[in-house]
């Protein structure tokens, strides 16, 4: 057995966490590229959301490698994330690729439970004792990772925008996760964080800048995935910008788990409280706390919004064209981005000075 | 009953389906129901959202209501089936609706979830009538009244679909003609040059011929998709007209009943939570293993149920080893011109009849 998992973000380092942990053979499928998002797009139509496509380029490349289990999260209606496995599990075996789905259910209901159940008998049997014994402990590491991984993400979000050498964060950054994830025990993991979080705070900063603030919105693997998405946070960030993101995947599991008492989740909590005066109902996915969002952090004294969503993603399409009447009313700068296979990370480059620029003209007629 | 006032309904989306029966509801409280023209230009569409063409329509239909009605009844579908639900874009409808208009109609966006129950529908109408100033009673009488001339025009839909011009199927005051169906006469049933006419039936409408005798039955071919896309002629060109014209009947998956779409879905490896796509999977299935000669698949473009299912649709057709009834899926957008869909058309027509005449020949060999 050989399990593999989507690569977004910065997810591949807790999956393999636990993987490696409890001893399961895992396979990280090769870094998001052209070739793999060429793959998907081979697989689909052009309606189709992009995290699809992506995360079926990933799935194609691992099987390709001899990965032979797919590891997915799941998740629930209204939105088509729910379906991806349903058509994804469809086009692999059309393609003739063998491969075994374990779905991760996205609410621990007893339905869910049972299903899960059902999926991994056959794989259960692979396991050894160790295996089994050990997968809580995988599970502990893996949140801690993950942690450790959003931690160090919003640390470089804040000294981004004061770096003196252009590109020095990402590289720092890069280099402090690939720390955590080469992290084997609980005491080498805490220590890497420390020299991490160090490592990029020493770097060359000039602290006189007042950085704008922007806060990214929308659909989560657009928001999270700085492959889908081209690297937004990275270029507004180097542009001069302190992003703040509320969706992590922590936050998600913690929602998905129940627990809405957490600080983030009350957090979107009072978003999605905001976000009646535009939507009388759950749209659905992030489309009600995007809005939400916006208007608040309006009311916070953020300079912007930037809101991204793959093209024809049915939810953040209803909130797209509420949040241009958003803008209007909290006087509220919102670049929406639509994005799809289309190579357009020159055009985005474009977009987001143009949108930084419009920053300081409002910063400066204040 | 004297008049209270004018309610508007757009001519889009579920109107297509529950007109009848939103009808006879206001009309029995004693509101006169106006109902929005045609687009017919694309110039005309309001683009208030980056949306799907039906939803887009939506906005058109209402703000052309807007300055002659009262109240605009855009109710928010969020699920019309007690398990499936709506495709999330419903959700936001009205408050879109509501936010392209600015202000200056009042909105009755009363919530349909019959997720909650089998009396929640009456309750959703008791509310609306309570909106409207209506008693228990009365909107009591007229919910039942509404029921019964809703079944009452489900019966002759059939009739309706092949009998009467795509423009008229949902004036119910134009009563079912009651014939018995046989092959319709090639655009005899097109109105004279009326104002919708835009295509003309071929000089010599070919009668079906197999091996020199004439088959008696015409062909039959299933149309499937949202019910906006089969009757909107905005949407698709009337393509019923031309599809009639061209000697074809049409039946469509309001002919099924549930428990026929849940046989074809049931070993789903996941349940397909949009009621509408269930009801498009099943009936796809259902039609292309026999009953029909043909089968057409119209979708919009940027519809994300569609976009998907038809992914999963083509993919599962080709693992389970293909269909021999031909498969036609058309894609419409405003773009859409009527050109292109009658050559398409035609040779699909071309491509029924050849199999239709092949497989008689095999039959009498036999």
């Amino acid at each position: 057995m050989k399990v593999t998992f989507p690569h977004l973000g910065s997810m591949h380092i807790f999956c393999k966490a636990i993987a490696e942990t409890a001893g399961i053979p895992y396979i990280v499928p090769p870094e998001t590229s052209r070739k793999t998002l060429t793959l998907g797009v081979l697989h689909s139509n052009e309606s189709i959301c992009l995290p699809f496509k992506i995360i079926l380029g990933n799935f194609i490349e691992a099987l390709q490698m001899g990965a032979d289990t797919i590891v997915m999260v799941g998740s629930g209606p209204p939105c088509r994330l729910g379906l991806y496995d349903l058509v994804q599990k469809v086009i692999l075996e059309d393609m003739g690729l063998h491969y075994r789905w374990l779905t991760i259910p996205p609410r621990l209901t007893w339905q869910a439970i049972w299903k899960n159940h059902e999926e991994t008998k056959e794989l259960r049997k692979e396991l050894s004792a160790r295996n089994i014994l050990l997968f809580p402990y995988g599970l502990w590491m893996g949140w801690k990772k993950m942690k450790a991984c959003e931690a160090l993400e919003q640390l470089a979000m804040k000294v981004r925008p004061l770096e003196i050498k252009r590109g020095e964060t990402q590289k720092r950054l890069k280099k402090a996760l690939s720390w955590v994830d080469e992290a084997k025990t609980r005491r080498t993991l805490e220590e890497t964080i420390q020299k991490g979080k160090a490592f990029l705070q020493e770097m060359e900063q000039d602290r006189s800048r007042i950085p704008f603030k922007v806060a990214i919105v929308g659909e989560l693997y657009t928001v999270m995935d700085p492959h889908i998405n081209r690297g937004v946070e990275q270029k507004l960030g180097e542009l001069g910008v302190e992003v703040t993101r509320t969706s992590w995947f922590s936050t998600h599991i913690l929602r998905s788990l129940r627990k809405n008492k957490a600080d983030q989740t009350s957090e979107r909590i009072r978003f999605f409280e905001a976000s009646k005066a535009y939507l009388g109902y759950d749209v659905g996915a992030e489309c009600n706390v995007s809005v939400g969002e916006a208007i608040l952090r309006s009311k916070e004294g953020y300079d912007g919004v930037v809101h991204l969503m793959p093209f024809a993603c049915m939810p953040e399409t209803t909130a797209s064209g509420i949040l241009t009447k958003v803008g209007k009313d909290w006087d509220i700068p919102i670049l929406t981005l639509i994005l799809d296979e289309q190579e357009i990370e020159g055009r985005i480059q474009t977009l987001l000075e143009a949108f930084v620029e419009m920053l300081e003209w409002k910063r400066r007629a204040a | 009953m004297e008049e209270k006032g004018r309610l508007g309904i757009p001519r889009a989306l579920m109107f297509y389906r529950y007109f009848p029966f939103w009808h006879t509801f206001f009309k029995r409280l004693g509101w006169k129901v106006m109902v929005s023209d045609g687009v017919r230009q694309k110039e005309k569409i309001v683009y208030f959202e980056d949306s799907c063409l039906p939803m887009k329509l939506l906005v058109t239909h209402a703000m052309q209501l807007k300055e002659k009605v009262d109240h605009l009844f855009i109710p928010r579908l969020v699920s019309i089936h007690r398990t499936y639900i709506m495709c999330p874009k419903f959700r936001g409808a009205p408050d879109i609706v509501r936010l392209a208009m600015a202000g200056g109609v009042s909105v009755i966006d009363e919530t349909i979830d019959l997720r909650k129950g089998g009396i929640s529908l009456l309750h959703s109408f008791l509310r609306i009538g309570e909106r409207l100033g209506a008693s228990r009673q009365e909107s009591k009488k007229a919910f039942r009244e509404a029921e019964q001339s809703f079944s009452q025009f489900q019966k002759g839909w059939t009739d309706r679909i092949n009998r009467l011009p795509t423009r008229q199927l949902f004036e119910t005051d134009i009563p079912t003609p009651h014939t018995k169906i046989s092959p319709p006469l090639a655009g005899g049933d097109e109105g004279e040059g009326g104002p919708h006419r835009f295509y003309s039936p071929p000089p010599s409408p070919s009668p079906i011929k197999g091996g020199g005798k004439e088959i008696g039955a015409p062909l039959r071919v299933a149309f499937i998709g949202h019910p906006y896309n089969l009757f909107d002629i905005d949407i698709n060109k009337d393509l019923p007209a031309l599809t009639k014209s061209l000697g074809m009947e049409i039946i469509t998956s309001d002919f099924l009943s549930e428990q026929e779409i849940d046989r074809e879905v049931s070993d789903l490896s996941k349940e397909i939570y949009w009621s509408s796509g269930r009801e498009i999977v099943g009936s796809l299935f259902h039609f292309l293993s026999g009953g029909v000669d043909g089968v057409v698949f119209l979708t919009s473009f940027k519809c994300g149920i569609d976009a998907l299912l038809q992914e999963f649709i083509k993919r599962r057709l080709k693992v389970r080893g293909g269909s021999s009834i031909p498969l036609l899926i058309l894609s419409l957008d405003e773009h859409t011109g009527r050109e292109g869909l009658t050559t398409r058309l035609e040779a699909f027509r071309d491509v029924v009849e050849e199999r239709k005449k092949m497989s008689n020949v095999k039959a009498r060999t036999k």
